[in-house]
């Protein structure tokens, strides 16, 4: 018997795929994909750690050691400044080997934009000393701030203010009151930049950033450290050791600069993680996608493949020649794919740089793991896709060469037997995790393992769902007859719909899932409010302020002055220290109010207003300090300087709303925010609560922190986060769209050159072009909107079993995402537009005479 | 050997005249005498007048059909023969407007079909045409019931059930129509072939080769509706085929060479159109003369 020789095999393959150029391409593109999104994600993550490390040595040039204070563990205490003491400083620049010292003071402050509101979302506004010596200003107008009453601002907030040379700003901080400065030079930083980490910043004399920073108190946020020559940084941290004593800490300017790259990986971790995320999915998907093209080549070489049996070839070699073919796809398109992603990570890098680090410089870092990670995730899974269609090529009979064309569709019992096992096994162990059969931790496990089983089950059983799911959506199309004909097309081959649908599915599981979670939580959060809270419109500011947004007592009495008010309340907040441990504390001057308002009940005592030296008490709080009614206990507030003693004289039921102390409005100058930082307001029944809202927000004009909302305000303002995390993975769904798109055309491509022959006896019976076009188009659309609602119907169960494993947590209320969803029925509709452009002008277009031709 | 075997089929064919339609019968004996020559009383189905087609151009151009002028009258059977690559299935092809003529006309019932569009082209194949081919008739995805009333359903109406009912149990698949493609025998695909191109009551049936891939019995069987549809539905037929036993089904048969029609036999039996073609070098040689 001969036996082909291997060189032979790979040059037919090679031969064969210049033949498909077009299908391997659109195949390939969902590899190229996928390795992109994961070098991308490692190259971002290298290249903004060594941009970040640049900035850092260019910012400390000359600087060998930094002295900071201590850092305090408890968050309390934190809220006011520590700082390094002038003694320490005066300490230190005396020491042997300092060639010199300079001093920073630095921390976070409010100042008004031309407006009258603060500055700054999410970035921060600074305020800084200039300093005798500053090497990492560079001054763009005017001058350095010179007297107190003088303030030289960054290029970032004279933009972001519209405050500019010779305007008056407003400031202020935790401790001090709002102070008008004259701006008397704006300045950038080294490199041209408007800002360093895209916070905007406020330079004062060092006296006036005292003030501002540390309540006049004459310490530092920072000593930088030049040694003299010929001593080492390792040595002068020995060396400074006694003149810094216990209250600070030096540093090397490396390990400070480890530090800060650690804490810009960790905000840049999460988008590595997020295209990281991205790329393995598209990964996942690309598995379904090459495993369906090279079904679909195999189909239709069948004969050649049998031939190539009959004179000899083994089974190994016809393996072997698939597999070779894979191997070629996977490093040609793992290979563009690293090209693109490492392009892609540096120009996002650039793109993050700007953003985030306000930084023109960027140091670009191709770690050898992108490159590799990159590629062998690609090649690996372009072969291990085409490993099942090739070891069933291989089982080709060589007979098969001599029978006839038609065969039946071979069965998908054993993929159906194991998907349902496996959906079972998943749903078993979601039933136990959920009806807490597995013991705390484990149920949760359950719950997230059986939530993974069930996808993969549910993905595995797609080619059996097909069927009654695509007769179903056949309803949607039963008025036209090219409808008709484009729905049993896509009943025709399970296995193939299937294979096709399950990059949309996965993509919109992993999407609705989480939608679907996310809202449940927005959701449960909002009845909450709806069902406990009895005030209708909120006085507070935003959570994610620098500064914690609080307001002047003196509008309450016009906010009770507006007509439909029936009650209104403020609150002050401190997180204080009671009897040795850390709590949060309210102080009000209408205590009945605030219970009453928030939905809570007094359990022991009475609700009427607390005196100087009374407490109220949340019934958990007091269990958990031991305390009972009567009871005395010592709290000292965040700026207090000596222990207060109060007596329990109200025990409050158990209720979040009410969590935590109450005193009243007395001590409130010891409190880290010395003002309220919420009122509730009660609007009288049958008032109208639009017109009081018009009415709050008028008094609170001259209040740029806060502002009124209601309920659906405040539990948005509460939500944002998850607002930003379905916006974010709504993009997942964009990704899994486009590797749809390529799944879908590369499906129907194939399918229409296999059915070319009937393609053209049903255009010479009498066919249009217009209705081969909507067959093929049904067709497409069918295919998509199959993986859509599969993908849908297991997102919003996975959504609703992870929800109901965190009823405890408080998600309480499992809700669907309706818009959401229907938009994605919406996106698979397009897909399936999209993808059936180029397959249906083929279709269209079959050369009759050609197509009825016999061979 | 050869020979036996075609008198056996030969004696299959149903040339009892009591079958026949006295009118068709009429038809049948004015075919017989004069060819091309329309008489008052019967009509026409298809006509093609000077038609001329050609493939490739310069050095490699061949013409498939040089100067064609033939009738084929309504309710006849008409059987075209002809050598491998004489023009059969192009003749055809511009008959039932699925290509274009170079030159000439072709006519079919009152409307000409030479330069139409693709769209009333389709609906002309739809509406006035049926169409049988040698395989790949049929959709594997309808019933065998579905792909009778195809046509009808691409037209968005419905075929007279009274009608459909008839042919199929005329065809006898009553029992296989709820049946797929892939059930059916190579046999039964072509019965089912035949019931959806008479469906519509279309002016005329094309078929190219029909039994070319059936064994003997089953192309008796779909040669035998043929005949049945001429006779009984008065059904126009126009055949191409190279089987002689096949054509002696056919009321009539038209000869090509080198894409002229060289010969036009009425009433052929499978012993004349064998002998025809015993000397059909003559007649080609004849044809060429003429034609230069
Ligand atoms: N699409 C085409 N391109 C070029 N030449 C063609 C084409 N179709 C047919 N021909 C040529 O035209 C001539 C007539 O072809 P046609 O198919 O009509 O012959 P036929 O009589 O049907 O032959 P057969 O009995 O083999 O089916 C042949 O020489 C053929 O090679
Ligand atoms: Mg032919």
């Amino acid at each position: 018997m001969t036996r082909l020789r291997p060189q032979s095999l790979l040059r037919t393959t090679v031969k064969g795929m210049a033949a498909r150029k077009a299908r391997l391409a659109l195949t390939g593109l969902a590899v190229v994909l996928g390795a992109a999104f994961i070098a991308a994600a490692l190259v971002l993550t290298a290249s903004i750690r060594s941009t970040v490390d640049d900035l850092n040595g260019a910012a400390y040039a000359g600087v060998d050691l930094l002295v900071r204070p201590v850092e305090p563990e408890t968050y309390g205490e934190r809220l006011v400044r520590e700082g390094v003491s002038a003694e320490t400083l005066a300490a230190v620049e005396a020491s042997d080997g300092v060639e010199r010292v300079s001093t920073t003071v630095s921390w976070m402050i409010n100042a008004l934009d031309d407006n009258g509101k603060v500055v700054g979302g999410f970035a921060p506004t600074s305020a800084v000393n200039w300093g005798d010596e500053s090497t990492d200003r560079e001054l763009r107008e005017g001058r350095a701030p010179e007297t107190d009453g003088e303030v030289a601002v960054s290029a970032k907030f004279a933009t972001d203010s519209g405050l500019g040379l010779g305007d008056t700003v407003t400031a202020y901080s935790m401790t001090s009151d709002k102070t008008e400065y004259a701006i008397v030079g704006v300045y950038g930083y080294p490199g041209g930049r408007d800002s360093l980490s895209g916070g905007t910043e406020l330079a004062f004399t060092t006296e006036e950033a005292q003030y501002l920073v540390f309540d006049g108190r004459d310490v530092y946020s920072m000593v930088a450290v030049h040694a003299a020559d010929g001593t080492s940084g390792a040595e002068l941290l020995d060396a400074l050791a006694p003149a810094v004593g216990a209250e600070a800490e030096t540093v090397t300017i490396e390990d400070y600069s480890a530090e800060m790259s650690a804490e810009t990986a960790e905000i840049t971790g999460v988008i590595g993680n997020f295209l990281l995320g991205f790329g393995l999915v598209a990964v996942f998907v690309s598995v379904f996608l090459i495993a369906n093209t090279f079904s679909i080549v195999i189909a239709g070489r069948l004969k050649e493949i049998a031939m190539m049996r009959a004179i000899g070839a083994g089974r190994g070699q016809i393996v072997r020649s698939v597999l070779a073919e894979a191997l070629i796809l996977g490093a040609l398109a793992a290979l563009a794919g690293t090209i693109v992603g490492v392009a892609g990570g540096a120009g996002l890098t650039s793109a993050v740089a700007g953003r985030l680090l306000d930084s023109a410089q960027v140091s670009v870092a191709i770690p050898p793991s992108a490159v590799i990670a990159a590629l062998a995730v690609g090649i690996g899974v372009t072969v291990v896709s085409a490993l099942v269609p090739a070891l069933r090529a291989s089982k080709t009979p060589p007979v098969e060469a001599m029978r006839a064309a038609v065969k039946a569709d071979k069965p998908i019992t054993g993929v159906t037997v194991t998907g349902a096992v496996v959906t079972a096994a998943g749903a078993a162990a979601m039933a136990l995790g959920l009806t807490g059969s597995l013991g705390d931790r484990a149920d949760l496990a359950g719950v997230g393992i059986g939530a993974g089983l069930v996808f993969v089950g549910v993905t595995l059983l797609t080619a059996w769902l097909s069927r009654p799911l695509v007769a179903a959506l056949g309803a949607l199309w039963s008025w036209s007859f090219a409808g008709k004909l484009g729905r049993r097309n896509a009943a025709r081959n399970p296995r193939r719909t299937a294979g096709t649908a399950a990059a949309l599915m996965i993509g919109v599981t992993l999407v609705t899932a989480t939608a679907t979670l996310l809202t449940s939580v927005k959701a449960s959060l909002t009845d909450y409010f709806q069902d406990n809270v009895k005030a209708e419109l909120f006085v507070t500011g935003p959570l994610t302020a620098a500064v914690s947004p609080s307001f002047d007592p003196a509008v309450m009495d016009g906010i009770r002055e507006v007509e439909g008010v029936d009650h209104a309340v403020e609150m002050y907040y401190d997180l204080a220290d009671i009897d040795g441990t850390e709590q949060y504390v309210n102080a009000t001057t209408d205590f009945a109010g605030i219970v009453g308002l928030f939905g809570g009940t007094v359990a022991e005592g009475d609700d009427g207003a607390l005196a100087d030296d009374e407490i109220a008490v949340n019934a958990w709080a007091a269990e958990d300090l031991g305390v009972g009614m009567g009871d005395t206990v010592t709290a000292t507030f965040s700026r207090g300087t000596e222990a207060r003693e109060f007596t329990v004289a109200a025990i409050l039921d158990d209720n979040e709303n009410t969590d935590g102390w109450y005193v009243a409005a007395t001590y409130t100058d010891e409190f880290y925010t010395t003002k309220p930082t919420m009122a509730l307001i009660d609007v009288a029944d049958g008032g109208d609560v639009a017109a009081v809202t018009a009415a709050v927000d008028g008094l609170l004009a001259n209040e740029p922190e806060v502002s009124v909302q209601n309920h659906e305000d405040f539990v948005a303002e509460m939500t944002v986060f998850y607002d930003f995390a379905i916006i974010a993975i709504q993009l997942l769904l964009g990704l899994a769209m486009v590797v749809a798109v390529i799944g879908v055309v590369n499906t129907l491509v194939l399918s229409v050159l296999e059915r070319t022959r009937e393609l053209g006896m049903l255009r010479a019976i009498g066919m249009t072009r217009g209705q081969t076009t909507r067959m093929v188009t049904v067709e497409s659309v069918t295919i998509a909107l199959f993986g859509a609602i599969l993908g849908i119907a297991v997102g919003v169960a996975l959504g609703w079993a992870i929800q109901s494993a965190l009823v405890e947590t408080g998600i309480e209320v499992f809700a669907v995402p309706t818009a959401l969803i229907a938009g994605y029925l919406g996106a698979a509709v397009l897909v399936g537009l999209l993808a059936a452009i180029a397959p249906a002008v083929r279709a269209s277009k079959v050369d009759i005479l050609a197509a009825i031709a016999y061979e | 050997m050869h020979h036996t075997d075609h008198q056996r089929s030969a004696g299959a064919v149903p040339r009892n005249p009591e079958h026949r339609n006295p009118r068709h019968t009429d038809t049948f004996i004015e075919s017989e005498s004069v060819v091309s020559t329309a008489s008052p009383v019967k009509t026409t189905a298809v006509a093609a007048q000077g038609v001329w087609k050609a493939y490739g151009s310069g050095e490699a151009q061949v013409v498939a059909l040089r100067d064609v002028s033939v009738e084929f009258a309504s309710g006849a059977f008409t059987a075209i023969m002809g050598p491998s690559g004489s023009g059969k299935s192009t003749l055809m092809h511009c008959l039932a407007g699925l290509d274009t003529t170079d030159r000439g006309t072709v006519i079919i019932g009152d409307s000409t079909v030479t330069g139409l569009g693709d769209k009333a082209l389709t609906k002309l194949r739809r509406d006035k045409i049926g169409f049988i081919f040698q395989q790949f008739n049929l959709l594997p995805t309808l019933t065998a019931e579905e792909n009778i009333t195809l046509p009808a359903a691409i037209a968005g109406t419905k075929a007279d059930p009274d009608w459909v009912k008839r042919i199929i149990h005329t065809l006898d698949l009553t029992d296989r129509l709820s049946h797929k493609p892939t059930e059916l025998s190579g046999g039964q695909q072509q019965r089912v072939a035949c019931a959806r191109a008479l469906a519509t009551r279309p002016d005329v049936v094309f078929a190219d080769e029909p039994t070319g891939n059936l064994d003997t019995r089953s192309g008796t069987e779909v040669l035998n509706f043929l005949r049945t549809s001429v006779d009984d539905f008065g059904q126009t037929i126009v055949m191409v085929t190279h089987d002689p036993t096949a054509a002696a089904y056919a009321d009539r048969v038209v000869f090509l060479a080198d894409g002229q029609i060289v010969e036009d036999m009425a009433d052929p039996t499978a012993d004349s159109v064998i002998d025809k073609m015993k000397h059909f070098e003559e007649l080609v040689a004849a044809a060429q003369e003429e034609a230069a």
